[in-house]
């Protein structure tokens, strides 16, 4: 065997001239180059790049290995230097995506299944047990009742659309739980939006407002979902995030029913409400299904309440119109960190 | 000592071992071993995982490792490597890790 390879690492942003290199060899091993790879580890050997490993945040995307350089020791390789990288980088917990076919290989790199969309994919995480103990810290919040709702709000921002929704499943449910998504990938920051939920939701008595995690609409459960701003909207892999709540999360707080608004503007949660009824009440899985609920939007002056709107308004500093569409928290947030543009006082 | 973030040691290849440590969610010291040869060895890996960290007097911290049938040696090594950066410690006495 020729050992006298190099591993090294590109950023596909600086257009590398491997670029070309790296989209043979997915290509070769049927697979795309992800828009969103930050970082690739390569091989070099014999004068030509024989395998490669990109990461996304914390999840490692577009493996492969030549296949005349296949074989334990290379692979192996590849998998110790993008977990060293990702090290390097402040990221430990750890997710990927493979083709069920795959999987033995990827248990090889100290990856584990989480979840499995039946011969399509499956997410795998670089740990036995965390998945395990997520789901113990939810049941100590568990909360007794037969009608258990559960919400997952990005808020971006919170708006009274968001409160409507929330106070109308308040309504109906022995108990609600409210989570918020953590990635910090939207226009407002989780820190600015977690509060601003907690501001809007804490008239309600039986609610739990819990932070989000890297399990509930992330970059490594729900990638799309972070694109929609940029319009790119390919594969949604909304199917591998629900199934993650039904087969994990609900189960862990024992919450029966999922509440969502219509969604009249933003495309990708309008997708996804379509397939959260596929994947969290149709679909075959060993967790019971779970009832979505849509419950129609709020409507002001004749307009349907959304944060995208918000966010369309606040980009002209419209803060009248904004006013009707949002809590006074969340204004008062929005008048502070978005100044309307200084004018000349004659 | 406890573990207090998150650090990697060690790599996949055959004969090494790839040790990951967090901070624990209740300070509890949770050991999770995973190795090819678990059935053969399982004991002795653990013993010596568990005597390394007596050692460095680490009392919490989440402690996951990967084994692809290391030494005895090198387990103690790559333990004491990963635990050294997940607790961020400078001052060490390499004379009690013999």
């Amino acid at each position: 065997m020729n050992a006298t390879g190099d591993f090294y690492t590109v950023q596909p942003k600086g257009a590398p001239p491997e670029m070309e290199a790296i989209r043979g060899l997915l290509a070769a091993n049927d697979l795309e180059l992800d828009s969103q790879v930050e970082v690739f580890v390569l091989r070099r050997q014999q004068g030509r790049i024989v395998a490669c490993a990109g990461l996304d945040h914390y999840t490692i995307k577009c493996v492969a290995v030549a296949d005349d350089f296949r074989g334990e020791a290379l692979s192996l390789r590849l998998g110790s230097e993008v977990i060293n990288l990702a090290a390097a980088r402040g990221q430990f917990h750890l997710f990927l995506y493979s083709a069920p076919h795959n999987l033995p290989f990827f248990r090889g790199w100290g990856f584990y299944p989480v979840v499995e969309v039946p011969e399509r994919v499956v997410l795998m995480e670089n740990s036995p047990v965390a998945i395990e103990r997520y789901c113990g810290s939810l049941r100590e919040r568990r909360r007794p009742g037969t009608n258990i709702g559960g919400i997952v709000l990005n808020a971006n921002p919170f708006t009274l659309g968001h409160r409507h929704l929330v106070e109308q499943a308040a309504r109906v449910c022995d108990w609600l739980h409210v989570f918020v998504v953590k990635e910090d990938a939207s226009m407002f920051s989780y820190v600015d939006r977690f509060s601003l939920v907690a501001a809007g939701v804490k008239h309600i008595h039986n609610l739990t407002l819990h932070p989000g995690s890297a399990y509930i609409i992330s970059r490594a459960t729900f990638p799309g979902y972070f694109l929609k701003e940029k319009a790119v909207i390919d594969h949604s892999w909304a199917a591998i995030d629900l199934l993650l709540f039904r087969e994990y999360i609900a189960p862990a707080l024992g919450i029966t029913h999922r509440y969502v608004g219509t969604e009249p503007f933003d495309p990708v949660t309008k997708n996804y409400n379509a397939e959260m009824q596929h994947w969290l009440r149709h679909a075959a899985s060993p967790a019971p299904p779970i009832t979505v609920v849509e419950i129609p939007r709020a409507f002001i002056g004749g307009v349907p309440i959304s944060a995208t709107e918000v966010r369309r308004l606040l980009a002209q500093r419209d803060f009248e119109r904004i006013a009707a569409l949002v809590p006074a928290t969340t204004l008062q947030l929005l008048e502070t960190k978005f100044p309307a543009a200084v004018t000349t006082v004659q | 000592m406890k573990v207090t973030k998150e650090a990697v040691a060690g790599t996949l290849e055959s004969s090494d071992l790839l040790v990951k440590v967090a901070p624990s969610d209740k300070g509890t010291r949770d050991i999770v071993i995973r190795s090819e040869v678990i059935k053969q060895f399982g004991k002795q890996i653990r013993h010596v995982v568990t005597d390394t960290l007596d050692k460095l007097s680490v009392s919490g911290g989440s402690i996951v490792i990967e084994d692809k049938g290391a030494l005895d040696c090198v387990i103690r090594a790559r333990v004491q490597a990963a635990v050294l950066r997940g607790c961020g410690s400078q001052d060490l006495d390499w004379g009690s890790l013999s």
